[in-house]
């Protein structure tokens, strides 16, 4: 999507929001139609687990419609506040289920990941979400490591032992991949103006 | 969670990235979303990180979910063609929403602004507007401006922003009074003022009404008598 185009879906969904706060149903239908499937797609990757997805989606649209009036147009995109939404009511998820060791088992059984078998890796959905947001700089200039662990992490919700595991690295190294990683996004991205993206 | 020591805002800052990252551990987790409901700073850095990292989701190719879970959000929350009680039930939970009632407290403050009222004078013999409401959407910004003279029955209805109406639609203003079904007030103009001669001294016709709607309506107004179309602006009333 280009430049401009974003910028019209951007306003679009920020007045559908600004109508869903005064409580317009056909505008909270319309933003439902207009971002569900995006935000089903960033719950099935994080949950593996197509039943949970629903469940989270249908949590974070029930917080959207009683929290839409928080939403400040200036402070971020439209887009960028759902899916924080939905990306937090999925890690919280991920992480009341008990000790990291049981969650590993995941991997195990392959039959009931719901993932598609072919599609973006998610150090390919890293950087063509980079792309997007016009910051393909700022991942270019991560390590391989730090590309990979930040990947796995934001896309599949991994945590660091399961990063450990999953990378075949000691827990120490993917943890310092994680922040020496997070630590220079922040300044490039802060420099390419997102914070409050 | 060391969050004491005097490098305070850098932990903070790489508590709040692993947060939004979604690496810290289960019990790291719930305790900075605890810190953060009661502490501004951490939730301005949970947000500032969120917002950093969020926008690099986009290219995840969209999968449509089923259509039972906008089913299932449609029963929850109540809404048109979901399964809910009574009608009056029905029109109760559409103004008296919180959402809607935090956009009133924006416009409230917004009334004085606009006015230039000097809110804390003395309201004996003060001269000008009795009743004030300054209508708004969620982003706060004065659109129409409602006002009665003190004792009057004329309710003065003026654009303070331009409207764009779609043909053959109607702005219609609405009391809201506390626990009841809305009232309709009258239809008001998009550019202009309107003057809506009330049936008794406003003081009495907006008694128990705290704040005024605008909805959008086809020409002419509802035809059922209760809002129809979106609310377009809303205002809390100030009484000076």
């Amino acid at each position: 999507m280009d430049d401009t185009a974003a910028a019209r879906r951007s306003e679009a969904l920020a007045d559908l929001l600004a109508r869903t706060a005064l409580a317009d149903e056909r505008a909270f239908a319309e933003l439902y139609r207009l971002t569900s499937s995006h935000l089903f797609a960033v719950a099935v990757r994080i949950l593996r687990d197509k039943a949970a997805a629903e469940d989270a989606l249908q949590e974070a649209f029930v917080s959207v419609w009683h929290h839409a009036g928080s939403y400040v147009a200036a402070k971020s995109r439209p887009q960028t506040w759902l899916t924080s939404i939905v990306r937090n009511r999925c890690l919280d998820h991920l992480r009341r289920r008990v000790p990291d060791t049981m969650t590993l088992t995941r991997d195990d059984d392959e039959g009931e990941i719901d993932l598609p078998a072919t599609g973006p890796t998610p150090v390919e959905l890293l950087l063509s979400g980079a792309d997007a947001a016009m910051v393909r700089g700022c991942v270019d200039a991560l390590d391989g490591g730090q590309k990979q662990a930040i990947a796995l992490a934001f896309f599949q919700g991994l945590s660091h032992s399961e990063l450990s595991v999953q990378l075949r690295e000691p827990l120490g190294t993917v943890k310092s991949w994680i922040r020496r990683g997070l630590e220079r996004l922040k300044s490039c991205l802060d420099h390419a103006g997102m914070a409050g993206l | 969670m060391k969050l004491d020591r005097p490098d305070r805002p850098e932990r903070l800052d790489a508590l709040a990235a692993q947060y939004a990252l979604g690496t810290l551990s289960p019990r790291a987790r719930r305790r900075l979303a605890r810190i953060g409901e009661r502490e501004p700073a951490v939730v301005a850095a949970l947000r500032a990180w969120e917002f950093r990292l969020a926008g690099l989701a986009d290219a995840i190719p969209p999968q449509a979910p089923p259509e039972r879970v906008w089913t299932a959000i449609s029963a929850r929350l109540g809404l048109a063609g979901a399964p809910k009680p009574t009608g009056r039930h029905r029109t109760r939970s559409w103004w008296s929403s919180l959402a809607l009632w935090r956009g009133l407290a924006f416009a409230g403050v917004a009334a004085a602004l606009v006015l230039g009222l000097r809110v804390l004078a003395p309201v004996t013999e003060a001269p000008g507007p009795a009743i004030v409401a300054v209508l708004a959407a969620a982003d706060a910004k004065p659109v129409l401006l409602a006002t009665v003279e003190r004792g009057g029955r004329i309710l003065s209805v003026k654009a303070v922003a331009p409207i764009a109406i779609p043909a053959g639609r109607s702005l219609e203003l609405w009391a809201l009074p506390d626990g009841k079904a809305p009232r309709s007030l009258g239809l008001v103009d998009a550019a202009g003022a309107v003057r809506i001669a009330l049936p008794a001294p406003a003081a009495d016709v907006l008694q128990g009404v705290p704040a005024l709607a605008i909805s959008l309506e086809p020409a002419g107004g509802s035809p059922t008598g209760a809002p129809t179309g979106p609310v377009l602006y809303t205002g809390r009333i100030e009484r000076i």
